[in-house]
């Protein structure tokens, strides 16, 4: 009876995780994905012909020329305009210029640079849209005016959408409207694509453009390099308090600390990482890599040293004591045999904290990351700072000018980290099953 | 247990390999370090870019922390350019000239703090007086300035921000802000903020309004480059960027922060939604 519902209860608990683990990584995964596979818009094979030199040449240049072509109405039209304001006289100019100059800079949004108009410097002004969605949300800017509803006193106000057509009716801009709604396919040419180059292209006009390469190789070097000094460090004091520390006062009190060390919030050990390794020991001379690392390292290290000992000490004391009595000394004992023996357990708690490392944002802002910065050469990582996952997430999601625009390279970043965090754990499980296996064996 | 020994061989040896090469001392390219103001940083981004693709050996970098945390990153020499959205303050001078810094400023843009609120909020204007009215807590309520009955939610920036100093000093002229506001850590925070909750209202540069929120006039005036220009919008300020000493003519980082005074540079300024100092 109580067996019975103790296993629905546990059932139950299984099922409700595999949901909201669902309900979680569900969309992550489903926007996230937006960020390889999408349809790209003429102007986006355009800017990869020019910035990434990708592409069939002579076709895309067609393509861009055919998508002029169906764009040239348009822009005839606007011109039209442009002589009509010019000849009506001032109740007509004031009453259009105004709306006029709005739908311009729309119609640019769109498109790009007008034909015959000087280039902007920014790269994100030189193209239309290059995301057949985003295009479609310009679109909707051009087609409606949102406008609010302030009649209700009451309350805050309605939002109703206005056609821009109606302000513009009776003038010779009205078929601009309909022709841009039924042609717009044609003068953007969406494509499926397929752009798995994400994660190896480096950013253009601060992510507006391109991918992530600096960002993920950052976060490698971050996360390997927290490594190199966190697992030394961590598997020495582990076997130092396994074999050799004994039981002394001292001892459990070091364990104390060593615990408690793991429950620092990370934000700690940011600040602590920029007063003490770049502000009083200078390890580098700006925020770099190398900062970063040593901050993350100390993070991780606890985790480190725990599981690490545990492992040890689950090593049972029949292999210690058959090594002993065939003569080995205790240094041998521990090499030879205890940490071949734990080395299942120490491993898992290495790969955990590697993915811990790859994914921490505090202790980096301060050490660490920057907003913008190229990829990193290996020896540059020992003075200079470097873009990372998680904290490049936190800065286009919120302090980034430009947030709505490019909520896709944000998706497709969060799920890049996720995607590493995952990997690294299950190389961590099929490691360990495989070491355990071979010592069984 | 052979097996066990090359594995653990290969991988001591793999990190001492690894780690040869991390401290391997090769050449260097030329780095320009940046830090500070959230509201000076897509200025500082596009610099960047520009200059980077100008000058492929040179490497910039460029975080946003917030103005005070510029001025601390040069006072600690652990950065080039700091990015401040207000004047360095006198503390901090002192501090800089006793660890031998000398700040020089350079102002590479004008800019409006505008108020935003929600667009479906009815307020089209407010005085300074009223603003501050609001931030101290003595208006708690839309409807007390013509609105729907809704309690005003105000938003502001952290005490590190250079855009919230300004603010005290011109909006608030020193008065406490009231305890029930929030504080958030960038512009584009406070702008996320208000475009989410319609009874909001914060305050951020002029390059960070688009339309998903809506400025206000304050004082009958609104927040464009015309009226900030010519000192007629109430909460204007120059936007800068310092530097340790005036950098070495022909520099790299000379190059860099005279890049504002060329037309491309004023032409960026302008393209982000600030204001160039000069009219090119």
């Amino acid at each position: 009876m109580l067996d019975g519902s103790f296993s629905t209860v546990g059932v139950i608990a299984i099922v409700l995780m595999f949901i909201s683990l669902v309900i979680l990584l569900g969309p992550i995964f489903a926007r996230g994905f937006g960020a390889f596979v999408f349809k790209g818009t003429v102007e986006y094979r355009k800017l990869m012909l020019d910035k990434f030199g990708r592409g069939d040449r002579e076709r895309i240049i067609a393509e861009v020329a055919g998508a002029a072509k169906t764009r040239e109405p348009v822009y005839e039209l606007m011109e039209q305009f442009r002589v009509e304001l010019k000849e009506k006289d001032y109740d007509y100019r004031s009453r259009y210029g105004q709306p006029f100059k709005e739908l311009e800079e729309l119609v640019e949004d769109l498109f790009g640079p007008a034909p015959g108009s000087s280039m902007p410097v920014l790269v994100r002004g030189q193209y239309g849209q290059t995301r057949w969605d985003r295009a479609n949300v310009k679109l909707g800017n051009i087609l409606f005016i949102e406008e609010y509803d302030y009649s209700d006193s009451s309350k805050m106000g309605e939002l109703v959408l206005v056609p821009r057509a109606d302000l513009f009716a009776g003038t010779s801009l009205e078929p601009l409207f309909r022709l841009l709604e039924s042609d717009i396919e044609k003068m953007m040419r969406p494509r499926t694509t397929v752009y798995w180059r994400f994660l190896f292209d480096g950013s253009y006009d601060s992510h507006f453009f391109g991918g992530i390469w600096p960002e993920l190789l950052g976060t490698f070097y971050l996360a390997i390099g927290a490594m190199l000094f966190a697992v030394p460090l961590g598997v020495i004091t582990a076997i130092y308090l396994a074999e050799y520390a004994g039981d002394s006062r001292f001892v459990s009190l070091l364990r104390t600390c060593i615990s408690s060390l793991a429950g620092v919030p990370s934000i700690v050990f940011g600040l602590f990482g920029l007063a003490f390794f770049i502000n009083a020991i200078h390890v580098s001379p700006s925020k770099s890599v190398l900062a970063g690392s040593f901050t993350l390292a100390l993070l991780v290290l606890p985790t480190v040293i725990r599981a690490s000992e545990e492992a040890i000490k689950a090593v049972p004391r029949s292999y210690k004591e058959g090594a002993m009595s065939l003569g080995a000394g205790k240094w041998r004992t521990v090499v030879t045999v205890i940490l071949p023996a734990a080395l299942p357990g120490i491993l898992t708690s290495i790969i955990i904290s590697l993915g811990r490392a790859a994914g921490e944002t505090a202790p980096i802002i301060f050490t660490a990351a920057v907003s913008v910065g190229k990829p990193l050469a290996l020896w540059e990582t020992m003075s200079q700072p470097t873009p990372a996952l998680p904290w490049n997430i936190y800065n286009l999601a919120t302090e980034h000018e430009a947030v709505d625009e490019i909520r896709h390279v944000q998706y497709g970043m969060v799920v890049t980290l996720i995607v590493l965090v995952l990997l690294l754990n299950i190389t961590a499980i099929v490691l360990r099953a495989r070491i355990s296996k071979k010592l069984r064996g | 247990m052979f097996k066990f020994k090359s594995t653990i061989a290969t991988t001591i040896g793999l990190m001492l390999i690894l780690s040869f090469a991390w401290s391997g001392a090769f050449a260097e390219s030329y780095r320009i370090i940046i830090d500070g103001s959230t509201t000076v940083g897509p200025i500082a981004k596009a610099f960047a870019e520009y200059y980077m693709a100008k000058h492929p050996d040179v490497s910039v970098t460029v975080s946003e922390s917030g103005s005070g945390n510029g001025a601390k990153s040069l006072i600690n020499g652990v950065c080039d350019i700091a990015d401040m959205s207000r004047f360095m303050k006198n503390k901090e001078f002192a501090a800089a000239v006793e660890k031998g810094i000398m700040p020089v400023a350079h102002v590479v843009a004008m800019d409006g703090i505008a108020i935003i609120v929600h667009p479906s909020n009815p307020i089209k204007s407010l005085t300074v007086q009223q603003v501050r009215d609001i931030y101290m807590g003595k208006i708690k309520n839309w409807k007390e300035l013509g609105g729907p009955n809704v309690e005003i939610v105000m938003i502001s920036r952290d005490t590190n921000s250079g855009t919230y100093e300004t603010f005290e000093k011109l909006v608030m002229s020193k008065k406490k802000i009231h305890e029930k506001s929030e504080y958030v850590g960038s512009n584009g925070a406070i702008r996320q903020r208000v475009q989410s909750t319609k009874a909001a209202m914060g305050y951020v540069g002029l390059g960070f309004v688009d339309r998903s929120v809506k400025a206000l006039e304050i004082d009958g005036v609104m927040p464009e480059a015309s009226t900030i220009v010519s000192g007629v919008y109430p909460i204007a300020r120059p936007l800068f960027m310092f530097t340790n000493g005036y950098p070495k003519l022909g520099s790299h980082i000379f190059s860099f922060i005279t890049l504002y005074l060329t037309p491309k540079g004023q032409e960026i300024v302008e393209e982000i939604g600030f204001i160039p100092v000069t009219r090119y």
